[in-house]
């Protein structure tokens, strides 16, 4: 067992970390390192800063254009993006659709839409979730009906999706839609690619707890769209988004983002009066009940990381991962929940006040600690979603415990 | 040992129950935080009810009842998250004014917090201090019989819509309470209020104040036995607020739980999500009996100051344990529409995190209970 990385290995982060350095830019940075709002701009501009060196798409296949990165290399590039403050990729064209489309679609498909990816031109969104299928996603009933006229084969889509994130931004959509109700429910989905200036289609926004605008309703009323948006065979949308769901796990944990906010944590422990102690200020770090948590979460992440790892090196040397790479969506999400509360928890009553012209950049305002403490409530209430989202942790146990039991 | 409302407490809870299902529906309520997260309507509702008056003494218009009583009728507002700051607002004022000395000259505005006139906050919290009480920076200073305060308190409950402030300051003689009224002549120039909404859908504020004149409470150097019983006061309210907003929390869950449909069956059918609820009504049960000791000894002339700290932050922790295994619970139970402000479950959710961090959070009660 070694943990050190190779030579190459630690060369490649280190080129890795020069080039993040040089070319992301400091306002964007800024904003991710105090927890302030991103806007499209920033996130687009990432993206395409990123595209332009080929390195949007990091885990695509050099026939495709991608860097050819494997497993652990893939990470690491993650990790000099997160520590230096970068913005999440936005994951529905690049890390989701983009390999679909490779694996599933034709030529033509391939050439139409992989550039626009590529070069985080084309924002995309993902039309999965409804009302009545949330973590029964195989319920769903958004029905597509394949028809002919004059301009050629098509469907026309009816139904209403959910929980479509930044939707209000989105030029293309993947969308999962019946076109059977024959057989198992499983047996009857598409996948369709539906450019979302389509006539028929209503993007409503759904404000989370925060009061922000990340998640949005998706009604689609007789949206006509043309066949060759089609994606893989009718009816083999399951295998499809089954194929989507399994890519690329190992960022799932985000430890890597973890890490950095861990750090935060840290730094706003250290800032945070405490009143004083023999006559002298003190820091909240200095509490020893506060410290221990941090200390305790500290291990957490070293242990989540070190499960990453495996999975990791596993993946890079072709071996197949057990029942670990199942448990990083559930340990992750807990981590980033444990890390929004204790930075909530540190500002304590001060992370009350509620400004949301407070989270913006370059905000002066006369409340107390605003910059650093503003944005901390929110995103504890935010970041609940994170044990809902992209299948529950009841069912990534239920998952788990398939692999665990023979009963 | 009873634990059965009397029937006088019984009355008092029903009409309480009766106002909020009737007029604080979440569309009204809705309404009341896109306004800025206070309605002068609903608090001269609760004056009328005689809320307000709840522990006031008789001779100053108010019905003299009991810690117990407001804890009965805190849990219903807690029941249905009303924002109106009953207990910073009337309990924790009423207590320390009321303590301080009986007829000490503070009849009228005791008097007036009952018939819902007077809007008094008590200024506890400093940036410097976090939780700590004994340390305040704000100073007074002494010209003859007549004080001048100088410091910034935050986060004051409903700072820009009160008429006056509680605000502890230090003098040479220790740490004192003063009555600071911002219709005071000269006020205008010596004291200055903020407002802004608060992330739990109510309202807060900073109080800066530069020479304001303040009235002394009680004896100079003798503030910190008086503050702590008002916040003592503010935490068994709390802690009875939470209850009632846990209870409701639990009973929307458990009705998601029996209609909510996926994988073609109710979803209270699965067990992992059945042990859950079971979880969250575990931990609102034992914190409903620390909660009702709370009051009990908050209520017992017979108690020492120390014996009631000792059992108020038992209270707290309790509370606070069950209201993050109650609130993140539910959230999760429900899945994503309880993360939006399109459902009420959320709401609930970040009242029962903002009580979780007014007046000590749960490290810093245990560190006293530890000390």
């Amino acid at each position: 067992m070694e943990l050190q990385l190779t030579p190459a290995e630690q060369a490649f982060l280190h080129d890795k970390k020069v080039w993040v350095e040089a070319h992301l830019p400091k306002d964007i940075s800024d904003k991710i390192h105090a927890g302030h709002r991103l806007h499209k701009d920033d996130m687009q501009r990432w993206a395409q800063i990123l595209g332009k060196q080929g390195w949007l798409g990091a885990a695509w296949p050099t026939q495709f254009g991608g860097p050819g990165w494997n497993a652990v290399e893939r990470f690491l590039f993650d990790e000099a993006c997160a520590l230096a403050g970068s913005p999440r990729i936005i994951p529905f064209g690049p890390v989701m659709v983009a390999p679909v489309i490779m694996a599933f679609g034709n030529a033509e498909q391939q050439q139409r839409f992989l550039p626009g990816i590529a070069s985080g031109d084309v924002w995309w969104c993902q039309g999965y979730s409804e009302p009545g299928s949330g973590s029964d996603l195989a319920s769903l009933k958004t029905k597509a009906v394949k028809g002919v006229d004059a301009k050629g084969e098509h469907y026309i889509v009816n139904g209403q999706k959910t929980w479509t994130t930044l939707g209000q931004h989105a030029e293309w959509g993947f969308f999962l839609v019946r076109t059977s109700s024959e057989g198992k429910p499983q047996t009857g989905i598409s996948f369709l690619l539906i450019d979302m200036k389509t006539p028929g289609i209503t993007v409503r926004p759904i404000l989370t707890l925060d009061g922000e605008h990340e998640v949005n309703e998706v009604w689609l009323d007789n949206v006509r769209v043309p066949a060759d948006q089609l994606i893989g065979q009718e009816n083999q949308g399951w295998t499809i988004a089954k194929y989507l769901l399994n890519h690329e796990r190992a960022n799932i944990a985000d430890v890597n983002r973890s890490k950095r906010e861990l750090e935060r944590l840290k730094r706003l422990a250290k800032q945070v009066p405490n009143g004083e102690q023999d006559g002298h200020a003190t820091a909240l770090w200095e509490d020893f009940r506060f410290r221990d948590q941090v200390v305790a979460l500290d291990v957490d992440i070293q242990a989540l990381e070190m499960l990453v790892l495996r999975v990791l090196a596993a993946e890079r040397d072709g071996k197949k991962s057990g029942v670990e790479a199942s448990m990083l969506k559930i340990r992750g999400s807990e981590i980033q929940q444990r890390l929004s509360e204790l930075m909530m928890q540190a500002a304590g009553t001060y992370s009350l006040p509620f400004r949301y012209e407070a989270n913006e950049q370059g905000w002066t305002g006369d409340v107390v600690g605003a910059a650093e403490y503003s944005p901390l409530a929110g995103t504890y209430f935010n970041y609940r979603k994170t044990s809902i989202y992209g299948g529950s942790n009841e069912i990534q146990k239920n998952i788990i415990s398939q692999q665990l039991l023979a009963v | 040992m009873n634990f059965d409302y009397s029937e006088e407490q019984t009355m008092l809870r029903d009409s309480v129950k009766r106002y909020v299902a009737d007029t604080y529906g979440f569309e009204a309520r809705k309404a009341i935080v896109a306004a800025g997260g206070f309605s002068a309507t609903v608090w001269g509702d609760l004056a009328e009810l005689g809320v307000l008056g709840l522990t006031v003494p008789a001779d100053a218009g108010g019905s003299e009842m009991g810690v117990q009583e407001a804890m009965v009728v805190l849990e219903e507002l807690g029941r249905g998250i009303v924002l109106e700051p009953v207990a910073a607002l009337s309990l924790m004022p009423v207590a320390i004014l009321s303590h301080a000395l009986a007829g000490n000259g503070f009849a009228d505005l005791l008097g007036g917090i009952a018939d819902g006139s007077k809007r008094v906050a008590v200024a506890y919290v400093e940036h410097g201090a976090r939780y700590h009480l004994s340390h305040c920076s704000t100073t007074a200073t002494a010209n003859g019989a007549a004080w001048t305060l100088t410091g910034s308190k935050g986060v004051v409950t409903c700072a820009d819509t009160c008429d006056a402030f509680i605000v502890p300051a230090m003098t040479p003689q220790g740490l004192s309470l003063f009555l600071v009224d911002t219709k005071a002549a000269g006020a205008t120039n010596t004291i200055k209020v903020t407002g802004y909404p608060t992330q739990d859908g109510g309202r807060a504020g900073e109080l800066h104040l530069n020479k304001a004149a303040g009235t002394l409470i009680g004896a100079a150097g003798k503030g910190m036995a008086l503050l702590q019983h008002g916040i003592n006061t503010l935490i068994a309210a709390n802690c009875a607020e939470a209850i009632g907003c846990m209870e409701a929390l639990c009973d929307m869950t458990a009705d998601y739980l029996n209609t909510r449909k996926q994988f073609a069956t109710e979803i209270g059918k699965f067990q992992a999500l059945r042990h859950r609820l079971v979880d969250m009504r575990l931990e609102l049960e034992l914190a409903r009996g620390m909660s009702w000791k709370a009051a009990i000894v908050m209520s017992d002339a017979n108690m020492s100051p120390a014996e009631q700290n000792a059992t108020v932050s038992a209270a707290k922790i309790a509370t606070g344990k069950a209201m993050r295994i109650v609130g993140q619970g539910a959230v999760q139970l429900h899945g994503g529409i309880a993360v939006t402000l399109e459902y009420s479950a959320g709401h609930y959710f970040k009242r029962l995190t903002a009580l979780e961090m007014m007046a000590g959070d749960t490290n810093h009660h245990l560190g006293l209970l530890a000390a």
